[in-house]
């Protein structure tokens, strides 16, 4: 008896010989090779490696669609433009409080960088619309209405190499499998989305100009939530790692509730005082 | 293989499998967790301007009660150890600790959500045990069950007695109130976002998403007995239950006031919850003056303003807590 059982993906297929075993070692063999071999292919797949079937396929949550920001949170940080050296509850050192207590918009327009508060780590926690797609198998695109952005979600080895950085930064992301990758029981299939964005251009964190800098990584762990009336909610629990302003890690939580359709969508560009 | 021989390869495999395989979820939610800050500072930190509702989808009815609050009211006798709304650690300032209570064969009963002083625990029957009849005994706590939906434990609390849902504002919720909450831990971060309805006071859900630390050392589980104390001599023996009339609230305004924060907005309204609602201010939204052009700490919170630390030992206006920018964490004025 001789069979192909997969394995850790991305590796050739072994073969695995039965043919001289008889019996229920045998058999208990080749069932616990199947059980293994499925939770590694779920964990290698969870872990965002090449594969069989490509990240759009293994999806553990379905984020497409239209999101929208509920603002029941820093209602007066988020939705309006606050005062400057309104900065509280944002780990800042020092360096980052004298830049932020000297925020001019009028200066930043004037530099063609009206953009600075729509880089990923601001914009996330933005008044906005998310609309969030498959550029490809391998590419999930998120756009926003407000400030027009997109910034691309990449699984598998994202190396940043010689881009630029931008507002959106290069994020790497993978697919995080429940039950440590072996998957749930019945057919449920449950998980969640990683991903790490660096290679930012330096912006702000905050609207009245509460400074990150380009050596900044940003971390996110995605879910999506069902109610049982149906309502679906995509939290986005991020951590922004700024070496150069911050203290420690400013880690925050940001909802997003599911849309119809895009019939809400409205596009704006960046603007530096409102 | 005879019959006996293929029944113990079927038994063999079966608890192997159960073995290797784990149940979906559950991931252990046991330990103390430190609260962080960082949303929503002023209101679990210093304590919130009053007449700041922005965030909140309130109905009329909800409005008008929130209006009759003075802080003065949790200061009588009869209320100052009234426990606090099961959703309203989402707003403290403190941590509290997650531990399970277990059957005889250690499988897990309940997880419960304890050590805060000022609310009853949240025990989340894991069971499959049904929610009692509507009429059955409404506590602090609640009644939860729960569920894991993967990594995430779902669980959902009723029969909840009515109380402030959320720090020192007066915004209420009446013993209709349900809570769903979904806790996802990641290594030491855990993800709690708690969605609340309330058939009288909330015109939509009200959720909130919040991120906590584990850290052994974040919180203590001591629960001291609450002691009342005569905390506004001049209510002494008068029976006075100290309350705004309707349409008398001083503070109604505050917001508007201090941040331009347009009056719908700060009363809680659902639709200023959205993007859209911006189109309504373009144009008209005025900046505030600068927070260092008012007095130091103006846009930190009351405790602030009265020239006091951020509310807690090495708590900052900035800083969420966690930094010593000066001497017992207020910044000096040349640090300014």
């Amino acid at each position: 008896m001789t069979m192909k059982v997969p394995t850790r993906v991305g590796r050739v297929p072994r073969r695995v010989s039965f043919a001289s075993s008889r019996g229920p070692a045998a058999v208990a063999t080749l069932v616990l090779a199947l059980l293994f071999s499925a939770g590694d292919q779920a964990q290698a797949q969870g872990r965002g490696t090449a594969g069989p079937q490509p990240p759009r396929a293994t999806a553990p949550i379905d984020m497409t669609g239209y999101w929208v920001a509920i603002i029941s949170e820093d209602w007066r940080w988020r939705m309006i433009t606050p005062s400057r050296g309104d900065f509280p509850s944002i780990p800042i050192n020092l360096a980052a409080q004298k830049i932020a207590e000297a925020w001019d918009p009028a200066r930043d327009e004037a530099a063609g960088e009206q953009c600075k508060a729509y880089g990923a780590p601001g914009l996330m926690r933005g008044p906005t619309r998310l609309h969030i797609t498959w550029l490809d198998d391998d590419t999930l695109k998120l756009e926003t209405d407000y400030g027009m952005q997109t910034r691309l979600f990449e699984f598998g080895a994202t190396s940043p190499g010689t881009a630029k950085p931008s507002w959106q930064g290069t994020s790497a992301a993978r697919w995080v499998m429940a039950g440590g990758g072996r998957g749930g029981r019945g057919g449920a299939r449950y998980g969640s989305m990683n991903s790490i964005t660096t290679n930012l251009r330096s912006g702000y964190l905050r609207k009245n100009g509460v400074p990150y800098s380009e050596k900044t990584s940003f971390t996110e762990y995605w879910d999506v939530h069902t109610e049982g009336n149906g309502d679906q909610y995509l939290v986005d629990t991020n951590v922004v790692n700024d070496p150069v302003y911050l203290q420690l890690p400013w880690i925050t939580a940001i909802h997003f509730k599911k849309e119809k359709d895009g019939g809400k969508w409205n596009p704006e560009p960046c603007d530096a005082r409102f | 293989m005879n019959r006996v021989t293929v029944a113990r390869v079927v038994m063999m495999v079966g608890a192997l499998s159960a073995a290797v395989v784990p149940a979906s979820g559950q991931v252990d939610l046991t330990g103390s967790y430190q609260t962080r800050m960082y949303e929503d500072y002023i209101e679990r930190g210093p304590g919130e301007f009053m007449g700041n509702y922005t965030g909140m989808p309130l109905t009329n009815d909800g409005r008008a009660k929130a209006l009759l609050y003075t802080s003065n009211l949790p200061s009588t006798y009869e209320r100052q150890c009234l426990p606090q709304s099961a959703g309203v650690f989402q707003y403290r300032p403190v941590g509290f600790r997650i531990w399970s209570e277990t059957a005889d064969d250690g499988s897990v009963l309940a997880w419960v959500i304890g050590g805060d002083n000022l609310r009853n625990d949240i025990r989340i029957w894991m069971d499959g045990r049904p929610h009692p009849s509507p009429n059955a005994l409404h506590l602090a706590g609640g009644f939860a069950t729960g569920k894991w939906e993967g990594d995430t434990l779902t669980a959902r609390l009723t029969h909840l007695k009515t109380a402030w849902i959320r720090r020192g504002v007066g915004i209420p919720a009446s013993d209709l109130t349900t809570i769903t909450m979904h806790l996802t831990r990641r290594e030491d971060l855990l993800t709690i976002t708690t969605i609340q309805e309330d058939p009288y006071y909330l015109s939509e859900p009200h959720v909130v998403s919040r991120v906590w630390q584990w850290n052994p050392r974040g919180t203590a589980a001591d629960r001291p007995i609450c002691n009342t104390a005569n905390e506004i001599p001049s209510l002494e023996d008068t029976g006075i239950v100290p309350h705004y009339l309707p349409g008398q609230n001083p503070e109604e305004d505050y917001m508007i006031r201090t941040f331009n924060v347009p009056k719908e907005a700060a009363m809680g309204s659902a639709e200023t919850l959205y993007p859209e609602y911006r189109k309504t201010l373009k144009g008209i939204y005025k900046l505030p003056a600068d927070c260092l052009e008012r007095a130091p700490g103006y846009c930190c919170g009351w405790i602030e303003t009265q020239g006091r630390p951020g509310g807690a030992p090495n708590l900052t206006c900035n800083d969420g807590g966690f930094g010593t920018l000066g001497p017992r964490g207020r910044r000096t004025a040349t640090e300014r």
